[in-house]
């Protein structure tokens, strides 16, 4: 009894002295991890500079990948504000039967604007788009050589509502309710260039997307390729510091901060590019839309895009050291 | 730091059997020689104890752990239990003496003002103490091998691990660096030093232990 109590005190002993060693090994300093994590940022950004001709091209290609989606960002930023800054007012116009008289179809239009949704019905009678037509086209004597009168009375209703991509599913209702009437053969909303706009801002949009994430998977590759050659450069250290101890994460931090230097400064310098082309078509794009009789001013990349452009970048870079990282350190081996 | 094999294979991928049922226990503060032809597989064996690869059978006991049941993940903090020496050094000729010597430090995170002194007090032990800012190109092979030698037992290992250390150099040489190895061993650390040069090892009279072709042909006697 007495030996076994004697063991079981050694045990006893033996675990303490173990925890005893073991955190002394591993006494923890927040101070010199982050001195460690400081050390290696710096120098990682001096390894760059060390291969400034390398460097600055891996930066440049990144910059020009990222450039490419930034500005059709920008574009499409513009030609959505230009288009949601287009409140204008439409109009449903309402061709006749033939056969309706003009009785009928005052008496319609004086249902039509006693409408909430009508802001007014414009009249147009046969002989005065007649008139307008000859204006217009200058088919006078074609048009004299006719019979009769071929054009229908129109009516044209302008909705209390103005067109916009919000309100254009309302307006289509309103058409429809009018084309029912019985005195109304054919209804034509004008705002169909709203519908047309709206899809090439969408397919648009879908470009954008498409293009982005084929050019940020190709930096992803550009990081990923100059980070394999920086780890094959560096496979001695990689080895020693293997040898003697260095955890996969230390091995792989110094590589991680060049990729996230190369995602920081390619996203710089894309925002960098995309301010100067911005600001360098802005002068034309303004005089263009103004010829619309629109006024307009160019946005361009503010702060808040900036920020995400870099923060973007830098999680890229990040991750394509990441993948390359991973994949070579573990085949250096002895 | 006590080491006991127990049956241990390595078989490689290709077929070829590197180790085959060796057995031997080293006992904590021991010094012991392993010999055998080129090709013996002295080499799998410390590679066996750096855990750089696995056997694939039987098992290694070290201070009583089976090596087996450590992850991945352990590997690192075993290595750092451990001091290697290598034939061709494996120095970095991009950095100073200093920082060569210093490397199993900063990977464990020592602070760098313990570290200066530790490499300072591992340098001095080899000899070395006025060439720390010297790189070690410019160094001869004796004293490339004494940085080697520093910088496996700055991090005061309790077993030291030596892969034909006296490979390049001339015997006077070789004497010196074995005389290191005695009195690391003096001071308590388990030694084992691989080596084909077997006069010298017959002048050191210890534990002798021989590989051939993956076998453990001789163990105890002197060579």
């Amino acid at each position: 009894m007495p030996q076994k109590n004697s063991r079981r005190g050694a045990t006893r002993q033996s675990v303490k002295a173990t925890k005893h060693r073991w955190s002394k090994r591993s006494s923890f300093s927040l101070k010199l991890y982050l001195r460690q994590h400081q050390s290696t940022l710096t120098e990682s950004f001096m390894r760059l500079l060390n291969y400034p001709l390398a460097s600055v091209m891996t930066v440049m290609v990144i910059a020009i990948a990222l450039t490419l989606p930034g500005s059709l960002y920008v574009l499409l930023k513009n030609v959505q504000s230009i288009t949601s800054n287009w409140d204008k007012q439409s109009a449903i116009t309402l061709y006749l039967f033939p056969q309706v008289d003009d009785t009928q179809a005052l008496a319609l239009s004086h249902r039509l604007s006693a409408r909430p949704d009508v802001a007014s019905v414009d009249y147009i009678s046969k002989e005065e788009g007649l008139r307008d037509f000859e204006r217009w086209s200058g088919y006078t004597q074609l048009l004299s050589s006719l019979q009769g009168n071929p054009l229908p009375i129109v009516l044209k209703v302008i909705p209390k509502m103005v067109v916009s991509e919000q309100t254009l599913p309302v307006l289509e209702t309103l058409r429809k309710q009018l084309a029912a009437q019985g005195e109304v053969q054919n209804a034509v909303l004008d705002a169909q260039w709203l519908e047309r706009l709206a899809n090439i801002l969408s397919f648009g949009q879908r470009l954008a997307y498409a293009l982005s994430i084929l050019l940020i998977v190709a930096v992803l590759l550009i990081v990923g390729n100059t980070i394999r050659m920086a780890v094959e450069s560096r496979r001695d250290e990689v080895l020693v510091m293997k040898l003697v101890g260095a955890t996969d994460s230390y091995i792989r931090r110094p590589f991680l901060y060049m990729g996230l230097w190369f995602g920081i400064l390619g996203g710089f310098f894309a925002s960098l590019c995309i301010l100067i082309l911005s600001w360098w078509v802005s002068a034309p794009a303004e005089r263009l839309i103004e010829l619309y009789g629109s006024h307009f001013k160019l946005q361009t990349f503010n702060a808040d895009e900036i920020v995400l452009c870099l923060t973007i970048s830098a999680f890229v870079g990040i991750s394509g050291a990441w993948i390359a990282v991973n994949r070579h350190i573990a085949n250096i081996e002895l | 730091m006590e080491i006991e094999f127990q049956r241990v294979g390595k078989k490689y991928d290709s077929g070829q059997e590197a180790l085959s049922q060796v057995s031997f226990h080293l006992r904590q503060g021991e010094m012991a020689f392993l010999t055998g032809h080129s090709g013996a597989g002295k080499s799998t064996l410390m590679k066996l104890m750096m855990m750089i690869e696995r056997q694939t059978s039987g098992q290694i006991l070290v201070d009583g752990v089976d090596l087996r049941i450590l992850s991945r993940r352990a590997i690192p903090y075993h290595r750092r239990r451990v001091g290697v020496v290598f034939q061709n050094h494996q120095l970095l000729f991009d950095r100073s003496v200093f920082h060569n010597v210093a490397l199993p430090l900063q990977v464990s995170g020592v602070d760098p003002e313990q570290t200066a002194k530790r490499v300072r007090a591992a340098l001095d032990k080899v000899g070395l103490l006025g060439k720390e800012k010297y790189n070690p190109m410019a160094l001869s092979g004796g004293e490339q091998q004494r940085i080697g030698i520093a910088r496996a037992v700055v991090n005061k290992p309790q077993l030291l691990l030596a892969d034909e250390p006296t490979g390049n150099l001339d015997p006077k040489l070789s004497a010196e660096i074995m005389n290191l190895f005695q009195e690391f061993n003096n001071v308590g650390v388990t030694v084992l030093v691989a080596s084909h040069d077997l006069a010298l090892v017959a002048r050191m009279r210890h534990r002798v232990l021989t590989l051939n072709q993956g076998r453990m042909v001789n163990d105890g006697g002197f060579a």
